[in-house]
């Protein structure tokens, strides 16, 4: 069943976010949402206490099978070769995260598949319902609201959005109160998954000074 | 090949799955060479500076220069291999000469890149004015189309459309053919009957007195901007222990023989004595009459798109470093942020804004654009890259000295130490003899405006860092560290070859 809470599920909520609500157009370049779903993938993991992430390394915590298969198949692929440092990691699961995520968000009924709008275009998403496919932005903008006790997978949701490139989605009208009470909070979350999302604004960043966004 | 076999039975799939997408030797040298742009200096630089200058040991001075900077290029690409932070120059002077230092070497390369990104309107206005008059009837001033390519660019440039790599390439390619085909269309028919190679001589870069080879020098620096860029693409290339010096030495190779040839062409064909002369009177088409009508009307075509690839290039290299410079606060954080499709909105309109303005000017006090804009601000960016150059030199043997990282002694201290000497007995001749460069009498006020404007932003880009030292230390205490300022980390070498 769909509903306005979403799968409960980060990357799903962040691949939402990153396309428009209605036509599912993408809202990024490729290469920054392929990073920005990895990192999803990536704290999924940390908020369940499967990885930790410290100094650039990716720890495994709990070798313990999550109850999502994408998760499983993130973790495993961890467990099989644990040597490379966080950032190849973000790399790596790039490559494949815009495909797996919104397989994902099919089987849970949040997407759909639709013919190329031209005919040498292949498949496209499109959400099932444009009131559910905006609410990932409602809730990651409530979690920077001023007075709230920031939760962790509200804040980590915000932070991964502004660092692939929808800060302007997140944050429309600017006030710079926003992104420093976005900072703020970041700053109180657990430091790896802080670390993490540094990360993935790094390749993100990285990826569009070396020309490749 | 048993080495490969066994390099590849120890790699794991990741690894290999993250090098299919990485760039090799030749992605990197066309990157490279594209924003060399060969016959924006070709037909653009080299017969503007025949011109000018009045000079003509052009032909020797990119041979002297291309073996300057391959001295220089050795402790340049030792020292990319320790630190791999896309910005190049600033990071590199971050990192060897201190904080204060990179922030005044970052705002020189956007000053720098910036003239050099603006002077190409100036190219691209008077041949594309002539061009359609010529052909399709139309008379427009050159500001009109000087405007008209600014706002495809400006455009462009919010859109994030670039010029695919296809299309680069074929485009170079052809570029580089026609230059090929003028130079040895020109070297059949010599000036008198007798091909002459007086302008090749070293002789040639001090005939018109010493103060002469800092003026050539510049035109010649001007003419290889863009090698430099190579370091740019290391994070995201195989093994860029090898990949970022390959692609350097290939690209200065490449570049000294293609205009080396060139230009010397030019002063065979006319006769080193007349070159200057016949420069004023025909302009690019100094290049375009070596050879046949059917060639010169290709090459003024391939002028007209290199000029605006270039122009494209160098906007997407000016909005870069304005971003680097953006997220690490040291300019303002909005130039540092994105819109929609990861378009840095503000740091592209920024660098468009600084075109119309100087477009404007130059239309509104009516000089010449091609030697007072074109030329002006290209030399003028050419010599911010020059004391760029020199600046990084310096830094290299400063951030070997504490810890020699494995590094052996003619990389970390002799070449670099060597170059840096050189590069800084060329920046103080070229600063004596600036008025040669622009062609203007001693004591006229551009001949030192022009070269101070470096000063004076470097001079704002010291005062800055100290105030960021005292008001922001954790903002300074990030200087340099480019796409990583907020992770904090210093990335560890690259170019291990994959395990």
């Amino acid at each position: 069943m769909t509903g306005l809470g979403g799968t409960g599920r980060l990357a799903d909520d962040l691949y939402l976010m990153a396309h428009h609500d209605r036509t599912g157009k993408p809202l990024l370049q490729p290469r920054a949402a392929g990073l920005g779903l990895a990192g999803g993938l990536l704290t999924e993991l940390v908020l369940a206490g499967h990885i930790e992430v410290e100094d650039g390394e990716i720890a495994i915590a709990d070798r313990n099978p999550p109850e999502d298969e994408l998760a499983g198949l993130v973790l495993a692929v961890l467990l099989g070769q644990p040597q490379h440092p966080a950032r190849d990691w973000l790399a790596f699961l790039a490559r494949t995260a815009a495909g797996h995520v919104p397989r994902r968000l099919e089987q849970a009924g949040y997407l759909t598949r639709a013919a190329g709008r031209t005919p040498w275009s292949g498949q496209r998403w499109v959400p099932v319902d444009p009131d559910c496919a905006f609410a990932p932005v409602a809730r990651a903008q409530a979690a920077l609201r001023p007075g709230r006790p920031p939760a962790a997978q509200g804040t980590a949701l915000a932070g991964l959005a502004v660092a692939c490139g929808l800060g302007s989605r997140l944050l429309p009208c600017g006030p710079p109160q926003a992104r420093r009470h976005l900072d703020a909070a970041l700053s109180q979350l657990d430091p790896g998954l802080h670390e993490l999302i540094a990360q993935t604004q790094a390749a993100v960043d990285s990826a569009l000074l070396s020309h490749r966004v | 090949m048993p080495r490969t076999q066994a390099a590849t039975t120890r790699r794991d799939s990741v690894s290999l799955e993250l090098a299919r997408d990485r760039l090799g030797v030749p992605a990197v040298l066309f990157f490279v060479l594209a924003g060399v742009a060969p016959l924006t200096v070709a037909a653009g630089v080299i017969p503007t500076a025949y011109q000018t200058t009045g000079l003509t040991g052009i032909p020797a001075a990119f041979i002297a220069v291309a073996l300057i900077l391959a001295l220089f290029a050795v402790g340049y690409v030792a020292m990319t291999r320790h630190i791999t932070n896309s910005g190049a120059f600033y990071a590199f002077i971050s990192r060897g000469l201190g904080r204060a230092a990179g922030v005044a070497a970052a705002l020189v390369a956007l000053l720098a890149y910036s003239c050099l990104q603006v002077g190409l309107y100036g190219a691209f206005g008077p041949s594309a004015a002539s061009e359609a008059a010529a052909h399709i009837g139309v008379h427009a001033p050159w500001w009109a189309w000087a405007l008209g390519a600014w706002a495809v660019i400006t455009v462009l440039g919010l859109l994030r459309v670039d010029i695919t790599g296809r299309v680069l390439g074929v485009l170079l390619s052809a570029e580089i053919t026609v230059i090929l085909a003028e130079t040895a269309a020109g070297l059949a028919r010599p000036a008198g009957g007798q091909l002459s190679f007086a302008t090749l001589s070293p002789a040639a870069l001090t005939s018109a007195g010493f103060g002469a080879f800092g003026v050539l020098a510049v035109v010649a620096v001007l003419g290889f901007v863009g090698f430099e860029q190579a370091p740019v693409l290391a994070e995201e290339t195989r093994n860029a222990r090898r990949t970022v010096p390959a692609a350097t030495y290939l690209s200065l190779g490449l570049i000294a023989f293609v205009y080396a040839g060139a230009s010397w062409a030019m002063a065979v064909h006319a006769g080193a004595g007349q070159v200057a002369a016949a420069a004023a009177q025909q302009g690019p088409g100094l290049l375009f009459g070596l050879g046949g009508s059917a060639l010169a009307q290709a090459a003024q075509v391939l002028f007209l798109t290199s000029l605006f690839a270039a122009a494209l290039a160098f906007h997407n290299c000016v909005w870069r470093y304005m971003y680097a410079l953006g997220r690490e606060n040291v300019l303002p954080a909005a130039l540092g942020r994105t819109g929609g499709n990861n378009i840095p909105k503000a740091a592209s309109l920024t660098q468009s804004a600084t075109g119309l303005v100087v477009i404007v000017a130059y239309a509104v006090s009516g000089q010449d654009p091609m030697t007072r804009m074109f030329f002006w601000l290209g030399t003028t960016g050419g010599f911010g890259i020059l004391l760029l150059l020199a600046l990084t030199a310096v830094a290299v043997v400063a951030f070997f000295s504490g810890d020699p990282r494995g590094e052996n002694a003619w990389r970390r201290a002799v070449a670099p130490a060597l170059s840096a000497v050189v590069l800084a007995g060329i920046v103080v001749l070229a600063v004596r003899n600036y008025h040669t460069l622009l062609g203007v009498p001693p004591g006229d006020p551009a001949a030192w405006v022009l070269p101070a404007s470096y000063a004076l932003i470097a001079a704002t880009g010291l005062a800055w860092a100290l105030v960021l030292r005292a008001r922001r230390p954790q903002v300074y205490a990030r200087i340099g560290l480019g796409a990583h300022v907020v992770t904090g980390q210093l990335t560890p070498p690259v170019g291990q070859p994959p395990r």
